[in-house]
């Protein structure tokens, strides 16, 4: 593997988890072009069928960014899908997944810049672990063209 | 004939007389021995047709959401059984009152498939002799141990009686040892992450994507499948080694906190392809995190559907 690798993230995000205005505008115009935004209006619109497809198309990373349980803007769709992301989690991990690939954050109001916290943390979990190989069955080999 | 069948000839006989069910759903004996087949019964002089022993392979609370809601319905329930038609009353696919479940505690299915294999010989005929299965193929008899034959599902049941009967024919039966019940889900876990995918990967490769593991799943009812679901695909669900991972993991998952361990899915499939690891991971996991079990109430949501801001400090990340 040559060091100049740079994983494939994609980052799931509620629309009304990062209250905080400038953390909300740098995910939307300063994201790296290797991270990938996918913004959803609540974490209880996040199949796991979303988080499967990333995997098998060859994301090395995913975070998945909601608010805490009772800041929901829908009340409680944050609710059901922590059970579920969190099971689906756990199952894909029984089936040989590297559990850090999958990585959950519940974004507080208060926590300015814990976006970016986050992602990095991704990153270097990943970085440590490599390209994405189990799963990943519709994943272009690294090296060749994206 | 055993005692079992007559008793719930009769049953199914006085049921469909006093008219207190439509349709009895049971089973009848099939044209290949060790298989006997799904019965509905409408009419009391046809209960002579109901037969019940180790052969009987389905799980018959799939019936249930076939039929209109204003039926009623008899159905002959083992344990399994009647977890699931609970599962399915609660997330309302009939109504209690037009349910009549006949109870039968449950002492397993015969794989045939076990039998097949050690008599390497086609079966002419099979019968059960108290704990004993007896076969005959042209090179006369074999005799089996029931309980070196049952389906492994069975051999690891948890709660062979039935819950919440109308009526129970037969003794209950003791309850099963959760340590065997879940013994092959921790000896998976606990194999390195690189053999448990390659296993999965050998498992899912020998998929002709039939479905029969789901049109024989009493808690796959959708209308429309989401690998059937085209427009938008929200997965990969094409005929390829992606696509067939992608079923049998949704399929699977779909049934976390529903899956009643029957087995049925594994016992239908045509290519011999585990299946009940995935399930029965699912359901350790539900019941670890959320101490929830299908069937144990007659009420209790499952967890995916009964979220509460107690999970507050769950997931941390
Ligand atoms: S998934 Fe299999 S074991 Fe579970 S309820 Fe369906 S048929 Fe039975
Ligand atoms: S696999 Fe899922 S979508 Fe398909 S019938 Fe079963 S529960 Fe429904
Ligand atoms: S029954 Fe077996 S072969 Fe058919 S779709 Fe299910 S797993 Fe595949």
């Amino acid at each position: 593997m040559s060091d100049k690798w740079t994983p494939r993230i994609v980052v799931f995000q509620c629309q009304y988890c990062l209250y905080s205005e400038a953390d909300q505008k740098w995910m939307d115009t300063q994201l790296p072009p290797h991270i990938k935004l996918i913004q959803v209006p609540c974490t209880g619109r996040i199949s796991p069928l979303f988080v499967l497809n990333a995997i098998q198309g060859g994301t090395d990373g995913i975070l998945i960014s909601g608010c805490q349980p009772e800041k929901c803007h829908y009340k409680e769709g944050n609710l059901g899908a922590r059970r579920q992301l969190d099971a689906f989690r756990r199952f894909l991990t029984y089936l040989g997944l590297e559990e850090g690939r999958i990585r959950f954050a519940w974004i507080d109001v208060s926590e300015r810049g814990r976006i970016q916290q986050e992602l990095a943390g991704l990153e270097k979990t990943i970085q440590a672990m490599g390209p994405i190989t189990r799963l990943a069955t519709r994943a272009i080999p690294v090296g060749e063209k994206r | 004939m055993n005692s079992l069948t007559l008793a719930i000839r009769q049953e199914a006989a006085r049921l469909l007389e006093e008219k207190i069910v439509d349709v009895v759903i049971g089973f009848e004996a099939g044209t290949l021995p060790l298989k006997a087949q799904p019965a509905f019964i409408t009419r009391k002089e046809e209960a002579e047709k109901l037969v019940f022993n180790g052969f009987c392979q389905n799980n018959l609370a799939a019936y249930l959401t076939r039929f209109p809601k204003e039926k009623r319905l008899g159905i002959i329930c083992r344990g399994c059984e009647s977890r699931a038609v609970r599962a399915l009353v609660i997330e309302h696919q009939h109504d209690r009152d037009k349910l009549y479940l006949i109870g039968v505690p449950c002492t397993g299915i015969i794989d045939w498939r076990k039998i097949e294999r050690r008599v390497g010989e086609n079966t002419l005929q099979a019968r059960e002799e108290g704990d004993e299965v007896i076969v005959t193929t042209r090179d006369g008899e074999h005799r089996f141990r029931r309980a070196d034959v049952l389906h492994d599902s069975c051999a690891r049941c948890l709660h062979p009686n039935p819950v919440g009967a109308d009526i129970v024919l037969g003794d209950p039966l003791p309850e099963g040892d959760p340590e065997r019940a879940w013994a092959p889900v921790l000896e998976f876990e606990a194999l390195p992450p690189e053999e448990r995918y390659a296993y999965f990967v050998q498992e899912t490769g020998r998929c002709i994507r039939c479905y029969a593991c789901r049109e024989a799943c009493p808690m796959c009812y959708c209308t429309e499948c989401f690998v059937d679901h085209t427009a938008p695909r929200w997965t990969e669900s094409m005929i390829t080694p992606g696509g067939t991972q992608a079923w049998h993991i949704v399929r699977a998952f779909h049934q976390a906190g529903r899956c009643v361990s029957c087995g049925a899915c594994e016992r239908a499939c045509p290519m011999d392809i585990k299946m009940t690891y995935l399930v029965d991971k699912l359901s350790y996991d539900m019941m670890q995190q959320y101490g929830f079990e299908v069937g144990a109430s007659d009420e209790k949501q499952p967890p995916f559907a009964a979220f509460t801001l107690d999970d507050r400090n769950r997931f941390v990340r």
